[in-house]
């Protein structure tokens, strides 16, 4: 009577219909005040003198701090080396945004009007924008020590590069761009931060990771880790935008300067200006096949702007940097990626992390390829698609692996054969029509992200009345992983799964877990809910087996019915299978305790970049069909179906969510968003500029699911959320070049840029 | 500069009468002085639908509504649209077909559908997605919404 594989619908479900739940930007205490942020209007600048005595003054106003009052150490983002920023500026601003000065008052407007009294004098400084500008010998530099600007440099060589060009019969290069795009959660960054009398720090925060925020901000504001509790709260949306964010220990500063709790909430203006968006790349890319569809070689070049501070940026540009190469069984590669400091907005993590950019590169290049030998760009891919057993370049164990099939299902239901044929003909009253796909893979946790450990643990909590609390470190996004939880928790012990509860998140409670991001909820810590459900089933079956007489390895758990499995006339209720075990030790909880650590996983070699990073690898094959407006520029998607291969439906109904979610946010990134600069400067500020997709924008999606069965993810089960995303943009890109013969290469693919192509190259 | 009025609001069947700032909006008198915390607020420049009420039976965008201008009106949020723990169909609804993921766009949907409903108790499926294209859901490609959208209206017009 297994639940895993139907639909369960989000715990909390009826709390949000009914406005009943309490998110992060809803929080409040009794007696709390508001906070403001002072940002840099300069894109690169020395301050001189700030003077704070006028927004001292107004009434309401309980403090103002500036970067001078401390002598904090740099900060950055947990486990990445490159500390190289402060919680609120000293000496310099390195983009427009900087955090320089920060306001508690009694109330909102009391400390925007504090806001303005603050008087900062700078001296402003020659600032580069552009990552090639700021590479060159002559520039400018971001940080004082980083020459060049460079703050990472990877190279990768695998097979011999030349030898597998001069064999190519065919050979295709071009140059692409991706734009800077918000992740545009719903739910702005914010926090409230409160300090007990000994000096102990507790901060509400919608964040996916309250141990690394712990981490984090402890180091940032000098504490030890014990001096720091975070209690997550839902959040309206993440997408990889709410690891670490400087709101959150500055407002802790506040809290602690005035001696009463503070909350701070980012406007959506604050998020265009000064969030973590995605990390914007050039690519140039260069590739080599036989013509029976052989793919033989890539070359690449990367540079990535990462803005005036490294954030997570170097996992990022890693990820760009090595993941497709992983996706066909392609030998000679040959890659220089740089990451590079600018005067712009600091990037961050972003559903796909780096995948989107390179991917859409990679799979674009794909197409020319196949289209250059006039090969289906379908079967070249089927013709290089990796395989399950194999070993990649980069050392990757593909132990599951549904690309071909992914291929074959989504073609087969999109009609591909057929519209490829009939659609360029049916060129009507202005419009061309055109289908095209793009595959991608991606991982389901990344031992690369962090240095300590990967895994993750559990605890499962049975108390006398039958009841189940899951704990884990891995808040639930809103994507439904706590309702994952409880199916793996209600499976293993036999119970109906509204019988499970998963908590929220608590460092003082909780295990310690890295948080959800990297696809590595499901995979990991849905292991570690399973393992340590089978540790207090196990706990249960050793206190009820002379009850049932028998021996607890004969013991089964189902249906609500702890069993014998010998004499099933034998058995218990669970919960009264879980009172005898608990009032055999004298009221003792039953607590099962369980971990995971990936199996053949590793780091990957500092030099090479080679190693398993991944226990289980999901693969994604996704198929668009569009209708392109020769007079307007403008592109509709019509239909897009989507093949995931996710080892195994945990939630059929949360999944396709995910799909759907994840189509949308790729249409956005290939039709229509982005952050433009002008000197540095964000220029767009709300959601009336900055046009992310609507339900007018939305294609008809069909989910597909494939299930290859991981031997290690639980029940067979891979990652899912992120690479949803990471096809669309190239699917979209390839489809527009079936209708028009156009290949666009700078996203997103506006009106505009459609128009200009079809000026200049008439179709 | 900082001028209060003094304003009488039925929120949700019941009057307040309260001083409030001439620039505090209607979401935020909604969520920091009346608790009402289920209308969210996505952007505060009208362009996500997050904090949609209905104001005198008709939707609309709460953040670029001075509190003060709601003076004498009838404001219904999402917290008066159960009634009691039991939920209105379009909720279930929502609840039903998997609409709700982070839930943050769901309250302003909600609004939004069942002011919409009322008007249009039979509508297709393009007139639903019209219907909340002033909305933002930026977790569920809206699939699932214009479903329960859609289901409601079913249910809805069988009903009666
Ligand atoms: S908060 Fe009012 S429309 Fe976004
Ligand atoms: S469910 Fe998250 S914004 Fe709609």
């Amino acid at each position: 009577m297994s639940e895993i594989g139907t639909s369960v619908r989000h715990p909390d479900a009826e709390e949000k219909v009914s406005g009943g739940l309490i998110y992060g930007s809803d929080y409040s205490l009794p007696g709390m005040l508001y906070g403001l942020i002072l940002r840099s209007p300069h894109p690169h600048a020395k301050i001189k003198a700030i003077n704070i005595d006028e927004a001292r003054k107004l009434t309401g106003v309980k403090a103002v701090v500036t970067g001078s009052d401390y002598d904090f150490p740099l900060f950055s983002v947990a486990g990445v080396k490159n500390v190289d920023d402060r919680l609120l500026a000293k000496e310099k601003v390195r983009f427009i945004g900087d955090e320089v000065a920060a306001v508690a008052s009694v109330d909102l407007e009391t400390a925007a009007e504090a806001i303005k009294k603050i008087h900062v004098e700078y001296e402003p400084l020659p600032a580069v924008f552009e990552p090639e500008e700021a590479m060159k010998n002559d520039s400018v530099l971001v940080h004082e020590k980083v020459k060049n600007n460079i703050v990472n440099k990877i190279e990768i060589r695998h097979g011999n590069i030349q030898k597998a060009f001069s064999q190519s019969d065919a050979v295709v290069e071009a140059s692409f761009e991706t734009p800077i795009v918000h992740q545009s959660y719903l739910e702005p960054q914010s926090a409230v931060a409160n300090w007990d009398a000994h000096g102990r720090l507790t901060m509400w925060l919608s964040t996916q990771s309250p141990k690394l925020a712990q981490m984090t901000y402890a180091s940032a504001l000098g504490l030890p880790l014990d001096k720091i509790r975070i209690v997550q709260l839902p959040m309206g949306g993440a997408f990889g935008g709410k690891l670490e964010y400087k709101l959150h220990p500055i407002c802790a500063l506040l809290a602690r300067e005035t001696g009463l709790p503070v909350k701070m909430v980012n406007t959506r203006k604050d998020e265009f200006l000064a969030g973590v968006p995605r990390l914007p790349m050039k690519i140039w890319m260069k590739a080599g096949c036989r013509k029976d569809g052989t793919f033989l070689a890539k070359q690449t070049e990367i540079i990535a702007n990462c803005g005036a501070y490294v954030n997570y940026s170097q996992g990022i540009q890693l990820s760009a940097t090595t993941r497709h190469d992983n996706l066909y069984r392609l030998k000679n590669i040959e890659t220089d990626s740089y990451l590079v400091y600018t005067n712009t907005i600091p990037k961050g993590c972003f559903r796909g992390f780096g995948c989107p950019q390179s991917f859409f590169a990679f799979e674009s290049i794909i197409d020319m390829l196949a289209g250059e030998i006039g090969m289906d760009p379908s079967e070249f891919r089927l013709k290089n698609a990796s395989q399950k057993g194999d070993k990649t370049p980069h050392g990757w164990h593909l132990g599951s692996c549904g690309l071909s099939e992914a291929i074959v299902a989504s073609t087969k239901v999109a009609d591909w054969k057929n519209k490829r044929r009939s659609l360029p003909k049916k060129k009507t009253a202005g419009k061309a029509y055109g289908i095209g796909m793009a595959c991608c893979l991606h991982v389901s946790g990344n031992r690369a992200f962090l240095p300590f450990f990967d895994g993750a643990a559990s605890y499962v909590r049975i108390d006398e009345e039958g009841r189940v609390m899951v704990s884990v470190g891995e808040p639930d996004l809103g994507q439904g992983s706590r309702s994952t939880f409880a199916l793996i928790a209600s499976h293993e012990l036999g119970i109906p799964v509204a019988q499970v509860t998963v908590s929220r998140v608590d460092t003082d409670l909780s295990p310690h877990g890295l948080g959800t991001f990297g696809d590595r909820s499901t995979t990991i810590t849905g292991s570690a809910v399973r393992n340590a459900a089978i540790d207090a089933r196990n706990m249960i079956a050793e206190a009820v087996a002379d009850e049932l007489n028998t021996v607890p390895e004969e013991i089964l758990f189902r249906e609500g019915f702890v069993v014998s499995k010998r004499d099933p006339q034998k058995r218990l209720l669970f919960a009264e299978a879980a009172k005898t075990c608990s009032f055999k030790k004298a009221g003792e909880t039953v607590l099962g305790k369980g971990h995971f650590i990936p199996p053949g996983v590793t780091m990957v070699d500092p030099e090479t970049k080679v190693g398993n990073i991944s226990c289980a690898y999901p693969f994604v094959a996704q198929v668009a069909e569009v209708e392109v407006n020769l007079r307007t520029g403008e592109v509709k998607v019509l239909s897009f179906w989507a093949a995931h291969d996710l080892g195994k439906t945990m939630n059929p109904i949360m999944a396709e969510g995910q799909v759907h979610g994840a189509i949308a946010q790729g249409i956005g990134f290939a039709l229509m968003e982005e952050i433009p600069l002008k000197n540095g400067k964000t220029i767009y500020n709300t959601f009336k500029q900055y046009k992310v997709p609507r339900a007018t924008n939305m294609p008809t999606i069909r989910a597909l699911f494939i299930e290859s069965n991981d031997p290690i993810g639980p029940y067979g089960a891979k990652g899912l959320a992120e690479p949803a995303l990471t096809p669309v943009a190239p699917a979209i890109a390839n489809a527009i070049f079936h209708a028009t013969g156009l290949r666009l290469t700078k996203l997103p693919m506006t009106p505009g840029r459609v128009k200009q192509h079809l000026a200049r190259f008439p179709i | 500069m900082n001028k209060k009025e003094r304003v009488k609001i039925t929120v949700n069947g019941s009057t307040f009468e309260s001083l409030v700032s001439r620039r505090k909006s209607l979401v935020d008198f909604l969520r920091e002085d009346l608790y009402l915390t289920g209308t969210k607020k996505g952007c505060g420049t009208g362009d996500c639908g997050s904090c949609v009420v209905l104001v005198n039976g008709e939707a609309r965008t709460s953040c670029n509504l001075p509190a003060y201008r709601a003076n004498g009106t009838e404001i219904v949020t999402i917290e008066g649209i159960a009634t009691g723990r039991r939920l209105s169909p379009l909720q279930e609804a929502f609840v039903e077909s998997g609409a709700i993921q982070c839930g943050f766009c769901t309250p302003g949907m909600v609004m939004e559908a069942t002011a919409f409903l009322k008007q249009n108790p039979s509508p297709s499926e393009n007139e639903i997605r019209e219907a909340i294209s002033g909305h933002i859901c930026r977790c569920t490609g809206y699939v699932k919404i214009v479903e329960a959208i859609f289901m409601a209206s079913q249910n809805i017009t069988t009903d009666d």
